[in-house]
């Protein structure tokens, strides 16, 4: 008994000295971080000390609130349904065997609250309270949805055609990955540059198509497209790097049996290649999504938000209500949304991966 | 054949290649090398496509400044100089950013690998009461963004008047809970024996660590050291937001506020110069140590 108290008190203190390093930075600048935003954002904070007033949920209110606000039924009537019908669709299942998980309860009463809040807008002569919060939201979301998938997709398409034992694999594998080492201020000034209507180089190529000048960075239609090309090019090949630890991980014996059994490509793609990337697929998604929530470095350089707000993303819009407006407190408030948004992420992920085991 | 069993099926399948060795199917040599052929051509333009801005951003930094006045949209440089490359420990403050980067990239990746070589240890071979309470909070922190917790962190370094010094640069990197989970991960699969010898040689934990553990954690210990490194050479939104001087730039912010001066523009080639220098140690690194970097994304994934 006595021995293994003994035992007990010195592994306590072993694993103390060893781990108290890393758990006191871990302290101080993550964990403590998050509980000083949650306490600015209820403070009217301003950058240079001089305001340090409590204001309860005013920056809050700030954020999602407006004036003459109103409910409509026909308010964002696509993007309701949509989630209406996800929440639906969530729902069979359960339906069918007369139970539900607690997840996927609160992913239900979630989503119906969600397409309900969703209808209060401003009215006639009314305006939000902060409309470039709503903007830099839908930018921020328009870039996630749109450059999640094509650079999964082509990271994928890149990791296939180097699948299997070739010969300069490692080379070509070496020139998609490149790019991703490049820091951001370099990736922007090669794009900005490259996007240049006189002096870039795409210009010229796209003629050759009968394609006429375009102001990549500076028109309002094409700035988040040049941001989302710039992004696809930088970190493309850290996915193919996922996707082709993953391939190597499918048992080859899979694909010899199908060869086999006369299973074509497409076939065996379907059948055996997609499924054991499953996983994968999973956390490319999840990675590039958080990744996209927090954009901030291509857009900042290359057009700062513009024009006209038209790239303006959530990091951007936190980042100028600190520095610029030297609003702290408001600033901590948007970052603690922006986190809470990127939390029900990592939550959507764990539940997938706890549903494989 | 419909009413063969996926028993007899299974047994074929051994059986086969048995009957025929050679497992791909025979086809004439010559069209198997115009397939290869074709294979690498494809691969080979889409490689040198996928370069383009790469190659052309060195091509303009090896042109003189005085031809890309007036024409900038070529491959290939139409006369080639150094003096771009020259110029850019001549004039500006590159090389102090250049330094900066390097002393803080250096700094944070030896650290960061070490407390997470510590932590990791300590969680997979010492038992301690509420070990896997306090690893579970770490494993949470996983979730945490440090990137959008940047205006607090502001605030504490400021209130410690620490912004614009190399500390500021450094500590808020360190705690990497990503690293800890991978140190964990490969600690937990040393067999216990090799612990067990050096404790009946007498070697206390300390010992053990350095002189046993650590040198069995390479590989682990230079994935995670590269990744850190490309990660902070790269760091871009905390620098910008901590170091405002000039002169505590990084590589990476510098880079970035020449940019945004256009009157740049007229000194394209010296620009695209000192772009190239910027990822130089990265791309050292990379040809270097690609293997291990690539670990180190593909480790990451690990089943988290």
């Amino acid at each position: 008994m006595a021995r293994s108290a003994r035992q007990a008190r010195t592994g306590l203190k072993h694993g103390l000295m060893f781990t108290a390093p890393f758990l006191i930075v871990y302290l101080v600048f993550i964990l403590y971080p998050l509980l000083q935003a949650a306490f600015m954002s209820l403070h009217d904070w301003d950058l240079l000390g001089y305001t340090r007033e409590w204001i309860g949920l005013e920056n809050y209110v700030r954020m999602f609130w407006g004036t003459e606000m109103i409910w409509s039924l026909g308010n964002l009537v696509i993007w309701r349904v949509l989630i209406l019908a996800g929440v639906v669709w969530l729902l069979i299942r359960p339906i069918q065997r007369r139970s539900i998980s607690a997840g996927r309860a609160s992913l239900v009463i979630g989503g119906a609250l969600l397409a309900v809040v969703m209808g209060f807008h401003p009215g006639d002569g009314g305006m939000w309270n902060d409309p470039n919060f709503w903007v830099s939201l839908k930018n921020t979301l328009f870039f996630t949805v749109v450059s999640t998938p094509i650079i999964a997709g082509l990271g994928l398409l890149m990791a296939l055609s180097l699948q299997g034992k070739r010969r300069g694999r490692g080379l070509y594998q070496m020139a998609f990955f490149l790019p991703y080492v490049l820091p951001v201020s370099v990736v922007t000034l090669v794009w900005s540059y490259f996007f240049s209507p006189d002096r870039g180089l795409l210009a010229p190529f796209l003629a050759l198509f009968g394609i006429g000048k375009i102001a990549w960075l500076s028109d309002p239609n094409f700035a988040m497209a040049g941001i989302i090309i710039t992004t696809i090019w930088w970190t493309v090949g850290f996915n193919l790097v996922l996707f082709s630890a993953g391939l190597q991980d499918i048992d080859e014996t899979l694909y010899e049996a199908a060869s086999l059994d006369g299973a074509g490509r497409l076939h065996k793609f379907w059948h055996i290649t997609l499924p054991g990337l499953k996983h994968v697929l999973v956390l490319v998604a999840v990675t590039q999504i958080i990744a996209s929530f927090q954009v901030f470095g291509q857009v900042n350089i290359m057009t700062g938000g513009g024009p006209g707000g038209a790239t303006r993303v959530m990091i951007q819009h936190i980042y100028e209500t600190g520095f610029s407006n030297l609003e702290l407190g408001y600033a901590s408030a948007l970052s603690l949304f922006l986190f809470a948004l990127m939390l029900i992420v990592s939550i959507l992920q764990f539940k997938v991966f706890g549903r494989e085991r | 054949m419909a009413l063969l069993t996926s028993a007899e099926r299974a047994t074929e399948r051994t059986r086969r290649p048995i009957q025929a060795p050679p497992t791909r199917p025979r086809r004439a040599p010559g069209r198997r090398v115009s397939a290869s052929v074709v294979y690498h051509v494809l691969m080979i333009v889409a490689s040198v496509i996928w370069l383009i801005p790469a190659l052309w951003m060195v091509s303009l930094a090896l042109t003189p400044n005085s031809m890309l006045a007036t024409k900038t949209s070529g491959l290939i440089p139409p006369a080639v100089t150094l003096e771009n490359f020259l110029g850019v420990f001549q004039v500006g403050l590159t090389p102090q950013w250049f330094l900066n980067s390097i002393i803080v990239s250096v700094v944070t990746t030896v650290l960061t690998v070490f407390l997470c070589a510590m932590a990791g240890y300590a969680f997979a071979k010492i038992d301690f009461p509420g070990k896997v309470l306090v690893y579970a909070s770490v494993l949470a922190g996983l979730m945490i963004p440090k990137e959008a917790m940047f205006i607090p962190l502001f605030t504490m370094f400021a209130d410690m008047d620490l912004h614009n010094s190399y500390p500021a640069l450094i500590l808020p990197r360190l705690a990497a809970p990503l690293g800890v989970f991978l140190m964990t991960q490969f600690f937990s699969k040393v067999p216990h024996e090799v612990e067990e010898a050096a404790r009946i040689d007498g070697a206390g934990p300390w010992r053990t660590f350095f002189s046993i553990m650590l040198p069995l954690a390479r590989p682990s210990m230079i994935a995670l050291g590269i990744f850190t490194f490309v990660q902070t050479w790269n760091d871009y939104l905390w620098p910008l937001v901590s170091a405002t001087k000039r002169e505590m730039f990084t590589i990476t912010t510098g880079l970035a506020s020449l940019q945004g001066n256009f009157a740049q523009a007229t000194e394209l080639g010296s620009l695209m110069a000192r772009g190239v220098m910027g990822s130089l140690p990265l791309l050292i690194i990379f040809v270097l140590f690609q293997r291990h970097l690539i670990r180190g994304i593909a480790l990451t994934s690990g089943d988290k």
